[in-house]
């Protein structure tokens, strides 16, 4: 097992991890009953994929456990877009639609993976997570197409979501030497240019005009790869810059995954040895 | 060097142990065995030492570790085996196509719509196709939600019957 290996695979785990817990967090507090079990469902399929991925890592469940929960925050590799709070039910859309759309990019990529184990539980992974893309698309042409209430909201939600992507395409710490390794096979900068320029037009396409979504974001979260969306002053929008959402990879977080860290940790510190 | 009466006496085994995982019920859905679920991807046996490999549903199946227990305690109790070791593994991919015809029927009586073979497929709205109603048999269904209580099921309403139902995914 490689540096670059464990790298990779833990920046995978982290995201899925993080992400799932914050997913969770819509138990009991969904805005109707499917959503409440879908959420449930999803985190559930999100953690599990976690918990794969740290198997590939760990020497046993306890080594798993210790991986998921046992580390400080600043070593957790997840990208910041996932440890943001859910906010309201359209950033969590938003993140959701985001993510899914991101994580299919990335893990078409790992199916051509050096490492067998990886690329066996990816492709594993993938049938499942076609489940959570159905689910993505059907809320986001649900939202866009729905009424003036649920566009307003998505707009803006949408604008900050976007704005963080580039944190998923971050390059990770021994990016090149995974790469060089052909664990990577595409390299993140390349990955996240090719995502956007999909999301960009899949946008447009359920009438999100990233114009219109980037409208309410600050200047400097302004980005399109197209290069044909404008601005809301109605000026041609910058290249896309990315530089908000980064860190993440290098273990440079925000408050947001303090906060999340010390809620999902609790058991694991309390009990530290437990076996469950 | 084995001879034909060692490699009879492991056949023999083999099939036993095929016999005895027949009996081992998926724990979310006791009317199936693991065999019917088609998850037991091969057994092999090496003088009384035995070797299972688990095909997992699905990645985030809480039941995953049950269902090793169980084999192992199964496969345990099979006259002429010593040890028992029970892997999972990811490939091939278990698929929702490798549930047994017989293990259909058990899902349906059970009140679970079986998979449709492939990957799920999309109608007008996003949603899935209809699924048949594991209770009249009407296709006069509609999808309520692609998740359901457990990672491997999907919500519907049968409009003939009134009921509410679930599918198994097609994963």
């Amino acid at each position: 097992m490689t540096d670059a290996f464990v790298a990779l695979v833990t920046a995978l785990a982290d995201d899925e991890l993080i992400l799932g817990h914050r997913h969770s967090e819509w138990t009991g507090y969904a805005p109707h009953i499917e959503e409440d079990v879908a959420f449930a469902s999803i985190a559930q399929d999100e953690i599990g994929h976690a918990s794969s991925y740290y198997a590939l890592l760990a020497d046993g469940p306890q080594e798993v456990d210790a991986l998921a929960l046992g580390r400080q925050p600043d070593a957790y590799r997840n990208a910041v877009l996932c440890e943001r709070p859910n906010a309201d039910w359209a950033f969590t859309l938003a993140r959701h639609w985001l993510y899914d759309h991101a994580d299919d990019f990335r893990s078409q990529t790992l199916e051509h993976t050096s490492e067998p184990k990886l690329r066996q539980l990816v492709t594993k992974i993938r049938r499942e997570e076609r489940y959570h893309l159905l689910h993505a698309d059907y809320w986001m042409k649900r939202v866009a197409q729905g009424p003036v209430d649920a566009r307003t909201r998505i707009i803006p939600a949408m604008a900050r979501a976007f704005a963080e992507v580039g944190g998923l395409f971050e390059p990770f710490d021994r990016e090149q030497e995974a790469l060089e390794e052909g664990l990577l096979t595409v390299d993140s900068p390349t990955l996240r240019d090719r995502f956007t320029e999909w999301a960009s037009s899949a946008l447009d396409e359920l009438g999100l005009p990233g114009d219109a979504a980037r409208a309410t974001a600050p200047s400097e979260f302004v980005a399109s790869s197209s290069g044909d969306l404008i601005a809301g002053d109605g000026a041609p929008a910058e290249p896309v810059a990315f530089t908000s959402g980064l860190g993440g990879r290098r273990g440079v977080h925000t408050g947001d995954l303090d906060e999340l860290w010390r809620a999902m940790t609790t058991q694991y510190r309390e009990n530290e040895g437990a076996t469950w | 060097m084995v001879t034909p009466a060692i490699a009879s006496v492991a056949a023999q085994i083999e099939a036993a142990i095929w016999s005895a995982l027949e009996a081992v019920p998926d724990p979310e859905i006791p009317a199936v065995s693991v065999v019917e679920m088609g998850m037991i991807h091969r057994v092999e046996v090496d003088d009384g030492n035995a070797r299972v490999v688990v095909l997992p549903t699905f990645t985030g199946c809480p039941a995953i570790a049950i269902i090793q227990e169980e084999v192992r305690r199964a496969v345990g109790l099979v006259e002429g085996v010593r040890d028992v070791d029970v892997e999972t593994s990811f490939d091939p991919p278990w698929t929702s196509d490798r549930i047994t015809i017989g293990g259909r029927e058990k899902l349906r009586g059970w009140g679970l719509a079986p998979p449709s073979p492939g990957m799920v497929v999309i109608g007008d709205i996003g949603l899935p196709a209809t699924a048949t109603c594991p209770f009249c048999g009407s296709t006069d269904t509609r999808n309520d939600s692609l998740f359901g209580p457990t990672p491997c099921r999907a919500a519907y309403y049968c409009n003939a019957c009134r009921n509410p139902f679930e599918q198994f995914k097609q994963v």
